[in-house]
């Protein structure tokens, strides 16, 4: 059905749904449960009748037992909007597979588990195409595109447009983040899939989204070069992103001090997500992603 | 710890060169990766902005400057200073004599008096001068002097121990002119001490140092050899060998005689400690050859355990008698055995088949060719002017002349006889107190003996000393006889050869078989072959003569190996043998050696940090 999901994945994705702690907030109708009063088969309250009322939800057993009119109050079903934020600079590029591909079928799943649970998802991604000249036309209405998107029927041009998407330039990672906090009318569920190294670090845009009250996720994707390097001698390393240039003379024997040094910085990711209610889960490009989607992802309770 | 090279140290300026690589940037293979953030906070201690970085503590660079200190340590050339005190000038004195060839040292006296001398090359310092003289029968400087090691290790390492004996005293004399104006010189002297005598030097003041070689004197030689007509049986050779043991124990030995190369006859003989033994072989003999005599016994020396004699078969001697009815002369020449004796009364020129010519009381209008026996013969080209003496008075005569061997003067009176003065060529034999009586010489490559007066005007012909005095001359004159003892040399004495015929190519076989070409010049009448430095038989061919010679050892001196503890030079100067003798021990090869080891360690380490 899609090159990013096989059809197989996808119908066991279709019995998944995103775990929300939180009620929804939307003012949309949904499938989701909310604080809010409405109509649905639900009963959640009583309250006094005041003149104007629907006729319809007041009490009559109620009334022939206390004389007193009782109004029947239903939980509201509000829609939960679900925020993918997809990092596609260029250090997602690199990798064998690169880190986009695994990052975009990260962005698909999580996209339409949600969209069989009739939630929006809106998806971001970043750096805006508006940086990169080159692919700025057809690239630009598929990240529309991509904006808003409700509704199971629309889960086949969602995979679709996702497909299309290209990765490139240089991402500004807290930046996207806090608007995206700021901007956003409702909370919900705020998945973050990057591979966080962003020079500038990752804290405040995480931190924006916690306190607007998103329920966030973060899924980190690096390649297995970055985990574990090939590339031995005297170097002189360019950054894609930013054009930094680092020195390095590397051999076999310091592998093991550079792995280290990458299972701290994921630790301390780790550790920022944990102390602030963040669920975290790392994948390395060349695992499979149905074992992940399936095993790890709801191990770190993002569905279930 | 002192140092031969302490300029070298100046390379130790080459260690801030080596730490300035570690300050300069490294040119880096240039990598795209995804991002630099991970390097950075992996290796943020590698980040370089400026041309220069701090120093960190790097094990290359520890390494390095080990390596560097290590090769300039080497090159200030280190040493232990031995007992010796460095002199600016040294002369090494190499003894190359037929001694130093003794196996009582491994592998033998003269490579380990190489070994030696090559130590002391070691030990010199760059500004001292070394002088190589190599001494045998001829002292040869093989190197002047210089302070280059590699020119006097080769000079010492192209030497090599003849069979000749040793002429130390000429070695010497040079030594002691070069370094006769000069106190900052040394003579380092290396042999067994197996030569004559140095007392010359006893007054020198030679700076001397002796570095014997040589540790016992276990030798059997054959110390003399000689051939002559047997007089018991005239057809047959005697031999006379000098067999002598040199060794501290009693030697039993097998002697062996070989005439060419089938042997004779071979007996034991048994030699007690520091005897010597004439053993006398007689053998009969057919044809021109050569006899040897070799004995077959376990010593350090082989060189004279051979010896060889060339035996030419006898001629008879051709003599010419010219006079005037001298029957004493007649008698006493005709009792000669071997001599084929003509007379005449006049000398006509031309007669060359002669061997000797006797002049009695006649002058020759051209002088012979031949050897020249004279009797009262006044010729102008002998002497440049003659008077008479009458009664002369015979007030000496030399009886270790083979002229005079059992001859006797004392009851001889002469009335008349010439008065000379003596030539250069000449020397006297017989004199009386105004003038010489008999005089013997060379002259114009045919030897002449000169009788001043007429026998028949003495009273000589009555004595028995006369008709011995004529068997003397004539053996004595006798050019084959000479020729016949000229075929037997001493190592490193040069062979002469007179030919009638100028020859334009000659060529030499050595005993092992080598030949080479001597160069002659044109229209030369004698060959002198030189390079006869080993024993044993050579061949001469030059024109259409084949000449045999032999070249034999033949010296007691050279065979006693016994080393000496000191050399004398006179009565009150000795130089001791300095026989443990600590040369300075260099260092720079050790140095080198774990400076190597260093850099192989370096090498390893370096790629164990970047593979």
């Amino acid at each position: 059905m899609s090159a990013l999901l096989s059809s197989d994945l996808l119908r066991r994705l279709e019995q998944l749904q995103l775990l929300a702690a939180r009620r929804a907030k939307s003012t949309v109708r949904g499938e989701r449960q909310s604080r809010a009063r409405g109509q649905s088969v639900e009963f959640a309250d009583y309250r006094n009748y005041v003149a104007g009322d629907d006729f319809r939800y007041l009490d009559w057993n109620l009334f022939g037992r206390l004389d007193r009119l009782f109004l029947k109050l239903y939980e509201e079903e509000r829609e939960l909007p679900v925020r993918i934020f997809l990092d596609a600079s260029e250090s997602m590029t690199f990798g064998t597979p690169p880190k986009f591909d695994v990052a975009r079928q990260l962005a698909a799943a999580v996209g339409y588990v949600a969209l069989c649970g009739f939630d929006r998802v809106s998806m971001t991604a970043f750096p805006d195409v508006t940086a990169r000249a080159a692919a700025a036309g057809t690239e630009a209405s598929t990240r529309a595109a991509l904006r808003q998107v409700r509704g199971r029927a629309s889960s086949v041009r969602f995979l679709r447009d996702l497909e299309q998407l290209t990765a490139g330039g240089a991402a500004d990672f807290n930046q996207t983040l806090r608007r995206s906090a700021s901007e956003a009318r409702h909370v919900g569920i705020a998945v973050v899939i990057s591979d966080f190294l962003d020079p500038a670090g990752y804290d405040a845009g995480l931190k924006a989204l916690v306190s607007r009250g998103f329920a966030v996720s973060v899924i980190q994707v690096l390649a297995p070069e970055e985990v574990d390097p090939s590339t031995f001698g005297d170097l002189r390393l360019i950054d894609s992103e930013t054009g930094a240039e680092q020195e390095v003379t590397f051999g076999k024997f310091r592998l093991k001090a550079y792995r280290r040094t990458v299972q701290r910085f994921c630790d301390e990711l780790r550790a920022f997500c944990r102390n602030r209610g963040i669920s975290f889960s790392r994948i390395v490009s060349n695992t499979p992603v149905e074992q992940f989607l399936l095993k790890e992802l709801r191990a770190s309770r993002i569905w279930g | 710890m002192k140092f031969l090279a302490p300029y070298a140290f100046w390379f130790a300026l080459a260690l801030p060169i080596v730490i300035s690589f570690y300050l300069l940037k490294r040119k880096r293979v240039v990598t795209l990766v995804s991002s630099t953030l991970l390097w950075e906070k992996f290796l943020a201690e590698t980040q370089a902005n400026a041309p220069f970085q701090k120093l960190r503590r790097n094990w290359l660079l520890f390494l390095q400057l080990l390596l560097l200190a290590l090769v300039v340590l080497g090159l200030a050339r280190p040493y232990f200073a031995g007992a010796h005190k460095p002199h600016w000038l040294q002369v090494v004195l190499l003894d190359g004599s037929a001694s130093m060839q003794s196996t009582d040292e491994s592998p033998s006296r003269f490579e380990k008096a190489q070994r030696e001398a090559l130590q002391l090359v070691d030990a010199l310092r760059d500004e001292d001068e070394m002088l190589v003289v190599f001494t045998a029968a001829a002292t040869e400087v093989k190197q002047s002097p210089t302070g280059n090691k590699a020119l006097l290790r080769r000079a010492i390492q192209q030497c090599a121990a003849t069979d000749t004996p040793g002429r130390l005293k000429d070695a010497l004399k040079l030594a002691e002119t070069i370094t006769r104006d000069r106190s900052d010189s040394e003579i380092h002297l290396f042999s067994d001490g197996a030569f004559g005598d140095v007392q010359e030097f006893a007054n020198k003041g030679l700076n001397l140092k002796f570095h014997r070689v040589g540790q016992r004197g276990n030798n059997v030689a054959i110390v003399g050899l000689d051939i002559r007509e047997n007089p018991e049986q005239r057809q047959q050779r005697a031999i006379y060998a000098s067999v002598a043991n040199f060794s501290s124990n009693s030697v039993q030995a097998e002697l062996q005689l070989r005439f060419d190369t089938s042997v004779v006859e071979a007996r034991a003989v048994t030699l007690a400690p520091g005897q010597s033994v004439p053993q006398i072989f007689v053998a009969s003999q057919t044809r021109d050859g050569v006899f040897t005599v070799s004995i077959a016994a376990k010593d350090d020396l082989a060189v004279d355990n051979e010896a060889s004699v060339v035996s030419l078969l006898p001629e008879p001697v051709r003599v010419l008698l010219v006079t005037r009815n001298n029957r004493f002369l007649e008698k006493a020449l005709r009792a000669i055995p071997n001599v084929v004796l003509s007379q005449a009364e006049e000398w006509r020129a031309g007669s060359a088949e002669f061997d000797v010519v006797v002049l009695d009381n006649v002058t020759p209008p051209a002088w012979p060719a031949a050897s020249v026996l004279a009797f009262h013969v006044a010729a102008t080209n002998l002497f440049a002017s003659t008077s008479r003496l009458e009664f002369p008075a015979i007030v000496d005569w030399k009886n270790t002349h083979p002229l005079l061997r059992y001859v006797s003067f004392d009851n001889v009176q002469i009335a008349e006889s010439l008065r000379v003065t003596t030539p250069p060529w000449a020397q006297p034999v017989v004199e009386a107190q105004q003038t010489a009586l008999v005089l013997a010489g060379e002259l114009a490559r045919r030897k002449v003996v000169w009788v001043g007066f007429d026998v028949l005007q003495s009273t000589w012909p009555l004595r028995v000393s006369f008709p011995i005095f004529i068997a003397n001359a004539i053996e004595w004159l006798n050019p084959s006889i000479e020729r016949a003892s000229a075929l037997t040399i001493r190592g490193g004495e040069p062979f002469h050869l007179a030919v009638t015929e100028p020859v334009t190519r000659a060529k030499i076989v050595e005993p092992d078989g080598t030949r080479r070409s001597l160069n002659l010049e044109a229209g030369v009448r004698e060959l002198v072959v030189g390079g006869t430095t080993r024993h044993g038989t050579y061949h001469l061919l030059a024109g259409t003569n084949d000449v045999t010679f032999c070249v034999n050892l033949l010296d007691a001196l050279e065979s006693n190996t016994r080393p000496v503890d000191e050399i004398v030079l006179g009565k009150y100067s000795r130089v001791k043998a300095a026989a443990l003798r600590p040369a300075s021990m260099e260092m720079w090869r050790w140095i080198v050696a774990i400076a190597l080891a260093v850099l192989l360690f370096e090498w390893w380490f370096y790629h164990r940090r970047t593979a």
